[in-house]
């Protein structure tokens, strides 16, 4: 067993709630979300972000909208659904949980 | 300096290093192919894309316009190579995924795929489409759809391929449209072909304004697009299942057609038409191999597109994988159907150059002599003989062991430019040669039975078998003078072919009544509406009346 592969597993499990965690403060474009991300060291590399945009937003979490940028092509703004934010007040809960359990059991 | 190429990537136009471009162009092939079998890699690449061309813009200045080795690779190093990303099904197809990565690295470059073309479309960019993946000029292709359209197929085949193609829309996926081999000189040239359009685009638009009024016009049409495609993956089902049904239809019909009874056509509600299949055919191709050419030449040609419905069908509903080999052996095939109907063809209307007026050695004339009394014109309703094998009230064939008999006669009446009553029987069929015809109409017989105040026409031709079914009919034409009346007998209702007559009369109510020859034409004598006369004309029908009247008296 690698170190590497438990800890890519990990940050995997989390990557989901940290993207809807950041658009929950309203909406954001891709390199946006991809600063915070990498701030938080979640992500190394940028490829990452997409797939898992586009399926979240395929799964109904999120949405979006075209805006023209100065610097380059027009910009996806994705932004939470309802369901999205349902979907990230259950995962709040559950992290909590987990929190507490590892807690518990790191004692 | 290093040779330079400019590229549109997400619409925005970039200078680039070619040693640069051949890095981003592998990177690019690279996540392709990572996502091959995701549903929303469409979607993923044209992200990627856009990010990699916001990247890029960022690193143009006013001293460097031209993007590098290094800054391609430092964009690799902030999208990450495949490898490196954290995929969310990793666990569970970590390896096949990895395999296939590899071994489409190797097939990558002669791969082509077939999309329909956006850059260079006409309607749907079908025709463009298909001639990048055939390698050929897209004019070709069009005139084939145009032609195709007026032969009738053309629409339906057109509206299959729009729909069972997909559009281009990322960059990788032209050039999979354009299958050309992945080495910098050919990309290069695609990639110059986009941005000239790009550039134009630009130029006709104007800059900055023009770009937004462009967008939004754009997103209106991404919207409508989202709505139509809903639209159309509904409607390709059900268009899936009328191809589908369709196409069986056709097919069980044309199967039992060839194979099925020994009779062709049979709709009939009293007689109308039938064809005994093989008789008949026998006695119209030449030689039994020509038949045989002809039959699965119309099977090809009719056949096969009936099954490509069928197989439309079957894609639209269950996504079939579609061969382009397939394809193209089946166009193939369905060329050479053409080509063996042509030949057949050709052979056939070189039995058919000559015919009777070439020769004028089919026509007897006769003369009548006797132009006081009614001329009496019927025809004898003897039984055909032979066993019928196309049975029409206007036209029949039969056969017996030595014979075959037509019902093809025709009888015409015209004004006599002369003051004689004259009777033409002119025997006509088609042949390849002067000689031909001469030999095939001296075995045509033809009778009918001429006296001083009455003929009676035969009701069938006859000819020996092996002359074949050659066009043969006979036409009666009565030339007749002015004053002279004739009566037309009730069994002339199929033979009697639009007789010119003052009252525009229809043929089968001539029947059963006397007619005159008056200077203006055929007049009917004992109608009992007419309509159409002026009182001068009924006066001269009252004075031709009366010495018929007299003489019946007699």
């Amino acid at each position: 067993m690698k170190i590497e592969n438990t800890k890519a597993q990990m940050r995997k499990g989390v990557l989901e709630y940290c993207i809807l965690s950041i658009l929950k403060s309203g909406e954001a474009y891709p390199s946006e979300i991809i600063e915070k991300l990498k701030a938080g060291k979640l992500i190394v590399v940028e490829g990452t972000l997409y797939p898992l945009l586009t399926r979240l937003k395929n799964a109904g979490l999120l949405s979006y909208r075209w805006e023209e940028s100065k610097s380059g092509p027009p910009r996806k703004y994705y932004k939470l659904t309802k369901i999205g934010e349902e979907f990230l007040k259950e995962l709040e809960t559950t992290w909590n949980d987990l929190v507490k359990a590892v807690k518990i059991t790191s004692k | 300096m290093n040779q330079t190429v400019t590229i549109n990537i997400s619409g925005i136009v970039f200078h680039i290093d070619v040693d640069a471009y051949e890095e981003l162009k592998k990177y690019l092939n690279k996540i392709k192919s990572y996502f091959k079998n995701s549903e929303e890699s469409e979607e993923i690449m044209a992200d990627i894309e856009a990010r990699i061309a916001e990247l890029f813009s960022e690193k143009i200045t006013s001293d460097n316009q031209v993007i590098q080795s290094k800054d391609v690779e430092e964009v690799i190093t902030i999208m990450g190579k495949p490898e490196q990303y954290i995929d969310e099904d990793e666990t569970k197809e970590d390896e096949p995924k990895r395999e296939s990565f590899s071994s489409d690295q190797k097939t990558y470059s002669s791969e082509k795929k077939l999309f329909r073309d956006p850059d260079d479309r006409m309607i749907g960019g079908v025709a463009a489409g298909l001639a990048a993946y055939l390698g050929v000029e897209a004019l070709w292709l069009r005139l084939f759809f145009v032609v195709a359209l007026f032969v009738g197929f053309g629409f339906l085949l057109y509206i299959i391929l729009w729909i069972v193609m997909s559009e281009a829309k990322t960059a990788s996926d032209k050039l999979h449209m354009k299958g050309e081999p992945v080495n910098i000189d050919n990309i290069g040239k695609t990639f110059k072909d986009e941005a000239d359009k790009m550039s134009e685009n630009f130029k006709k638009h104007g800059q900055q304004y023009g770009k937004k009024a462009e967008s939004a016009i754009e997103s209106f049409f991404n919207f409508i697009g989202q709505i139509l495609n809903g639209v159309f993956k509904v409607l390709g089902k059900v268009f899936g299942v009328v191809f589908l049904l369709i196409g069986t239809f056709f097919l069980v019909g044309f199967l039992g057609m060839l194979f099925g009874s020994e009779t062709i056509f049979s709709i009939t509600s009293d007689g109308v038409f039938s064809i005994a299949s093989n008789e008949f055919f026998n006695l119209i191709f030449i030689s039994d191999d020509q038949f045989h050419i002809a039959i699965i030449g119309v099977a090809i040609t009719i056949g096969l597109p009936v099954i490509m419905l069928i197989y439309a069908g079957a894609n639209l509903l269950f996504k079939v994988k579609t061969h382009a080999g397939v394809s193209i052996g089946l166009f193939v095939l369905w060329v050479i159907g053409i080509f063996m109907c042509a030949m057949v063809g050709i052979r056939m209307a070189t039995e058919l150059t000559y015919n009777e007026r070439d020769t004028e050695i089919g026509v007897v004339k006769e003369v009548v002599t006797d132009t006081e009394d009614d001329f009496y014109i019927a025809m004898t309703s003897n039984d055909i003989p032979g066993n019928g094998i196309l049975e029409d009230k206007y036209f029949s064939i039969s056969l017996d062991e030595d014979s075959i008999y037509f019902s093809d006669i025709q009888l015409r009446i015209y004004e006599s430019k002369t003051d004689s009553f004259e009777i033409e029987i002119e025997k006509d069929v088609q042949g390849f040669s002067r000689k031909d015809v001469t030999t095939k109409l001296n075995q045509m017989n033809y009778d009918y039975y001429l006296n001083n105040d009455s003929i009676l026409l035969g009701n069938y031709i006859s000819t020996l078998r092996h002359n074949k079914i050659r066009g043969q009919e006979v036409n009666v034409k009565l030339y007749l003078p002015v004053g002279k009346s004739i009566y037309l007998d009730r069994s002339l209702r199929h033979i009697i072919n639009n007789v010119a007559n003052v009252t525009d009369t229809w043929d089968p109510d001539m029947l059963g009544k006397r007619w005159v020859m008056l200077e203006d034409g055929l007049t009917c004598l004992d109608c009992d509406e007419i309509e159409g006369i002026t009182t001068a004309q009924l006066d001269l029908i009252r004075a031709y009346e009366l010495p018929v009247v007299e003489l019946n008296k007699k």
